[in-house]
Formats: structure tokens, sequence, C-alpha cells
């Protein structure tokens, strides 16, 4: 993340990993949602938070999920279904399950596929919110595998190349895959200029977003540097909109555009749940699992994986910057930090841990 | 593409289709290449050049594949082998051949695999220039799949975020999907900001480079609209351009690129290996997902969700990936391909040096 979107230091507080994953779990249990449901989200945003990607964490998520059981919009007690399989693919109904909560399964159903046949992949319709795509090809990585997780995020957000009507999501995807000794290849991106979860963290930090980030509330790029606009809606009642990556066409948004097609394709169309645009719903998922050795030699990609990517931290960087990186370094560098110091909070999303867990009657010892 | 990089009017001469697919497999046919194999390439860099993609059509790409047949670094004659094969992947070894000689082989294979078994996915390595990705997914959709295809380009041409050494290609990525009534969707990119072969399409079109679009030898964003530099004298940018702009999308994408291709292949990091790239190609059998008539439906509403969407300020329209080149394809199909005179009298010197039949005014 750019500095700007990082908690100031005055307003940290420091949550050992077992604690803030222990009250995670029991206010997910204190909402009705079961001990391995419970579990799956939980380690989906901690993961978040230990690798720096605090948009994908607890802070915004949480109580966006506690509200969404409470209003019943999610279901903490989902009857998970096969609705179609093959050798290498399954289409799962969530049963308006907490996406961070089937995730997990359905990637592992991904995973044991490609195990037996070389590749496996699963789409999961009628789901609540993934918290973003990482955590889930990481799954595949421990498994000596390449990873890939797209998810189309909320539709109606979204401003189409030379459009100023919101269509789609900020449509996330992830890959990651594995090394020997650098820390694993982790690709994980919304195709908008930025993750609107980034929108309320810059609202609660105080950075301001730069020019080309969004549009006015008429569709056309904000080419200024503006303070993260209040309260967003979706298909079209926001007073702002997000633009696809690269922003104008002159710098390739078209490119952002297109993959948040192939997003909103192989989740909500290949799902059978129909475009989100159109038909307003939570949004589906896709994973997949490719098996290294199905291709090549593990090792020998490993290795190579290894070589090239000390090839990039290696190499010099550009005047004005210290160092070069790879996706994925900067984000391990953060979970080892925050594995040993304790993940650093903004004291406002403390605060609301304690008076959330003050209202349900549980303990909440954080600090 | 920008209107800065098409062929000028005055420019122009149209062949049709037929005539320049007839031409070109002639041409690579008198270079030692197979029937087989002298089609898949013409149909390919012909295809990108009937849906307007002409950076990689045969304008560029023909005196090139020909002069690399002729120094060896391409096999006109390639024993195509497949190395390892399961059930739903195989890896192809090209032997040298042209990319796009192997690539329709590749992917009819992926196809196979995922009308047997729900997917496929084909790694080709030792093989030369795929001419783009966008070819190659539209075989899937002709048969109701999802088409998904990497190259890993020429390495050594596109800088890290924040980097000044180029390290990977332009590594391009396409997906395709299929629709019923709307034109499919196709969408195809370099994952740097601008393909390398666009560049020299500017030397020909005389069109100006925009801001962020290259580096300089030192790895600094040109931030002004330049003249093309010289080869050498430039670096390429990952799309996005610079951090702020999110260059680290297009780094990461490119990445993915090169992890899919060049070393999932086995035939490591181009950077350290003098090869010429590999590919990677996958079939989604829709059906193994959901009902084939519903998902195309739905692509249909969407895709017209998008057109029928009201334009922002100072444009025309709104398009998706594949529109445009869809209705350049048609116009084509009917007007003839506008190719530049350059091109054609390339044609015409190199049909009577080598003796071969060529008329095409």
């Amino acid at each position: 993340m750019l500095d700007r979107f990082k908690v100031p230091d005055e307003d940290k507080i420091y949550v050992p990993v077992d604690k803030i994953t222990e009250v995670t779990q029991n206010i997910l249990k204190a909402s009705g949602v079961s001990e391995e449901g419970a579990k799956n989200s939980t380690s989906v945003l901690i993961g978040n938070d230990l690798r720096g990607v605090e948009t994908h964490g607890v802070s915004n998520g949480l109580r966006l999920y506690v509200e969404n059981y409470a209003s019943g919009n999610y279901n903490s007690k989902p009857n998970i279904k096969i609705v179609r399989e093959s050798a290498t693919t399954a289409n799962i109904d969530g049963d308006g399950g907490l996406g961070a909560e089937i995730g997990p399964i359905a990637m592992e159903m991904a995973i044991e596929k490609a195990e037996k046949y070389g590749m496996g992949a699963v789409v999961v319709s009628n789901t609540g919110h993934l918290a973003g795509c990482g955590y889930y090809p990481l799954q595949a990585v421990e498994k000596d595998m390449i990873g890939q997780a797209m998810t189309s995020g909320g539709a109606g957000l979204t401003v189409p190349t030379w459009g100023s009507e919101p269509i789609l999501g900020t449509n996330p995807v992830a890959w990651a895959a594995p090394t020997k000794e650098m820390p694993p290849f982790l690709f994980d991106i919304a195709t908008t200029q930025i993750a609107s979860n980034k929108i309320g963290l810059a609202r609660r930090t105080g950075a301001k977003l730069l020019p080309g980030w969004i549009t006015d509330k008429n569709g056309d790029p904000i080419l200024d540097e503006v303070e993260a606009p209040e309260r967003h809606g979706r298909h079209g009642e926001s007073n702002y909109h997000l633009l696809p990556f690269g922003g104008t066409r002159e710098n390739g948004s078209h490119k952002g555009f297109g993959l948040g097609m192939v997003v909103e394709i192989m989740t909500n169309e290949l799902s059978g749940m129909g475009p989100a645009p159109l038909l307003k719903h939570e949004g589906s998922d896709f994973f997949a699992a490719y098996s290294i050795d199905a291709f090549t030699d593990t090792n020998k990609f490993k290795e190579d994986m290894d070589e090239l990517l000390k090839r990039i931290v290696e190499s010099k960087p550009a005047s004005g910057y210290e160092r070069v990186v790879y996706a994925g370094f900067l984000e391990s560098e953060e979970y080892l930090k925050r594995s040993e110091e304790g993940i650093p909070y903004h004291k406002e999303v403390i605060e609301w841990f304690e008076n959330h867990c003050n209202e349900i009657g549980i303990d909440c010892e954080l600090r | 593409m920008l209107e800065r990089f098409k062929v000028p009017d005055k420019d122009k001469i149209f062949i049709s289709e037929t005539e320049i697919y007839e031409l070109t497999k002639r041409v690579l046919m008198a270079s030692g290449v197979s029937e087989k194999g002298a089609d898949n390439t013409a149909s390919v860099l012909i295809g990108n050049d009937m849906r307007g993609v002409e950076s990689h059509g045969i304008s560029n790409g023909l005196r090139l594949y020909l002069n690399r047949y002729d120094s060896g670094e391409n096999n006109p004659t390639p024993n195509i082998k497949i190395v390892k094969e399961s059930p739903t992947t195989a890896k192809i070894d090209g032997d040298g051949a042209l990319g796009t000689e192997t690539g329709p082989i590749a992917m009819e294979m992926a196809i196979e695999k995922a009308k047997k078994y729900g997917m496929g996915s084909v790694s080709v390595f030792n093989t030369g220039h795929l001419a783009g990705c966008g070819y190659y997914p539209l075989q899937a959709v002709n048969e109701d799949m999802i088409g998904h295809c990497f190259t890993g380009s020429p390495a050594k041409q596109t800088l890290p975020t924040w980097g000044s050494e180029p390290i990977l290609g332009t590594n391009p990525v396409a997906w395709a999907a299929p629709a019923d009534e709307m034109p499919p969707f196709l969408f195809d990119i370099a994952t740097s900001q601008v393909a390398g072969n666009k560049i020299e399409l500017t030397r020909r079109t005389g069109a100006k480079l925009l801001p962020s679009w290259i580096a300089d030898e030192d790895g600094e964003p040109i931030m002004e609209e330049i003249e093309t530099p010289d080869k050498g004298q430039y670096h390429l940018l990952p799309f996005g351009g610079t951090r702020e702009n999110g260059s680290h999308k297009g780094f990461g994408l490119g990445f993915v690129g090169e992890m899919m291709t060049n070393i999932l292949s086995g035939a490591g990091p181009a950077i350290f290996n003098d090869h010429q790239g590999s590919d990677f190609f996958v079939a989604y059998s829709i059906d193994a997902f959901t009902d084939v008539g519903k998902f195309k439906t739905d692509m249909d509403a969407l895709l017209r969700r998008i057109i029928e969407s009201k334009p922002a300020t100072g444009y025309e329209r709104v398009v998706y990936a594949g529109y445009l080149e869809n209705e350049e394809y048609v116009k084509r199909s009917k007007d003839g391909i506008p190719y530049h005179i350059e091109v054609v009298e390339w044609f015409e010197d190199y049909c009577k040096k080598n003796k071969i039949d060529c008329d095409l005014r």
C-alpha cells in the first residue's frame, strides 16, 4: 500500500495475533456462525492484516459482516451445496454465507481436483464479501501449486472506459506461486484505480486521493488531488464513481476495464448468477489451482522463481527510489514483522471492538 | 487501437482477406514451411489484421518471420512433440517453430481436454513469436468455451515498478468468452503501457508517443509527448506507467505471464536464458460450470448494458473489449484490409526476388 493509507503512528495500537484472532472468532460465533465458519473468516481477515493489507482485514470487514448478519443480509448458517461438478470443476451455491467463510472450502476443492487431474476450478455463487482475493491463492502455494482467485466486488461502482455510468464492481483478481527461499509471489489487485475499501481507509487516515483515481457524479475523471468523498452508494447513487485502472483511455484504462470484465464473466456469468450490474446481487467468486508438477519439475519451478525474483529485488532502482520489489515481497516482510510485534490497528478500530464486545457481552482484552 | 496507430488514408491499399491469406501462405511455404504450418501462421496474422490489430498482423510480422527462418532462428520444418501430459494438461516442445504455427495446435489440444474433463491447459516452449494472444482464445469461443492465453515475449524490455533495469518482456495476455447475439468478448493486451510492436508501428505512421508511455535509458519515465526514439534508447514501462498510477498492477500481471509461460514450461526465466519465449493456453468448458445457453444470454445482457450506457463528456459511445475489433472484422470482410503502401511494396519486392506469384493491386 502507498504510505498515505497506513495508520498514523500516534493512532496505532499493537495487538498480538492470537488475541485478535480469538476475539474475532468469538464475535463471529456470537453472530451465529459455526466454529468452522468463524475459523475460516477469521483466518482470511487476520491473514490480510498480517500481510499489511488492512483494507481487507478486520478494520473495515468485521463490523460490516456483523451488521450484515444482524440484518439477515448474510446467512450465518449457510447450507453449502455443490450444484454442478466435473472432474476438474465445481459450482457451489453458498446459500448467502459470507465469502470469507466459503472461499477457503472452495479453494481446497480446486486444489484436490488439481492434485488428481492437473487443474481444478470452483465457482461460488450466492455469497457475501470475500475480503479480497489474496488469501486463497496462498492456500494453493502451500501445496506447491499456482493459485488464482477472482471476485466480482459489488456491481454499480466502476465506470467503463469512455463511460459515465458505474457498471462493474471493483472486481479483484489474484495469482500466487511458490518459491524456494524467496517470499512467494502474490499478486492481488482491484481492477479499479483504487479498491473502494481504500477510500474508507483514506477517510479514517485523512489521506487525499490522487488525480485520476475517481470520477465525479457525472462520470468525468477528477484530475486534482481531493479529499476522500463521503459515503458511497452503488448504481449511480453515489457522488463519485471509481475508474478502471489506468484511469484514462490514453493511459490504458481499457486494460483495467477489460480485466474487470474478465472477473465479472468468470464469476457471475460462469457461476450462472447472471450479471451483477443488472441483477444487483452480492456477487460470486472463482478459484483455480494449477498443479506445477503436471507441467514441469516442481523443484526447478521454485528455483527458477527464486532466481528471477532475486534478479528483480537486486536490480538497480530508478532515481528517487530505494529498492525494487515484486508483488508479495513487502507483504511478506510485513507478515514477519507483525507476527512478532503484533498488528498495528487504528485506535478507532479497537474502540469498535471494545464497544461491540461490551454490547454483546463477550470478553475482549486487546490492549 | 488509438487513432494515432492507424494507417493514414493516403497510404492505404485495400486487399481482400482471401487474397492476402493465399499470398501469405505461398510466401511461408516458399520458406519451407508445411502447408498446415503456413495455414496456421497465415490464419493468425490475417485474423489479427481482420480485427484491426495490425500491430500483430502481417505488416510487422511476416518479414520478421522470414528473416528468422533465413537466419535459422526459427525452424520452418519443426518436429513438434508432446513431452509431458496429464488428463487436463500438456507440455509441447515446439522445436523452434513459430509460435503462430504451434499456438493453434496447442489451443486445440486444450479445447479437446476441456471437452472431456472440464478444463484443459497446454504449455508450449521452444517456439518463436506468437503474434499476440488474441487469436487463440477465439478458437475456444468457437467451441462455446472460455479461452485464455499468455505469452512470455523476449525479456529485457520492460522495467519493474520503481526499477531502472528492463527485466520482463511485454508479456501479453488474453481472455475471450462467447455471447449469443452480441460480438464475443475478447480482451487482449500487452502488460506494458504500449506493446513493443505498436512502437514499431509509430515509425511507419509517424505518430508520437504519449507522456509516461516509455522511460529513458536510465529508467526515468518520459513525461512529455515525444517522437519514437531509436531502438535501444528507451525502455518500456509496465502498464499504469508510474506507481502512483498503478504500474505495480501492470508489472505484477506481466510477472504472472512470465511465470505461467517460461517458468511453468520449464524453459526458465527468459532474462537468464537465451530462448525466445513460451506460451500458455487454457480452455474452460462453460458447460462444466453452468448452462451454456444461460451463460451466453447473460453475456448478451451484460454487454448490451455497457454498449447502451451513457458516455462520459467528450465521447460518442461506450464499448467493451472485442466490440470495435468485431466491427472492423465485419467491415474488412466486405471492403478488404487496408494495408500501408510500404507493406504492399515489400510484398511485391519479396515475391519478385523469390519468384512468387503476387498480384495485390
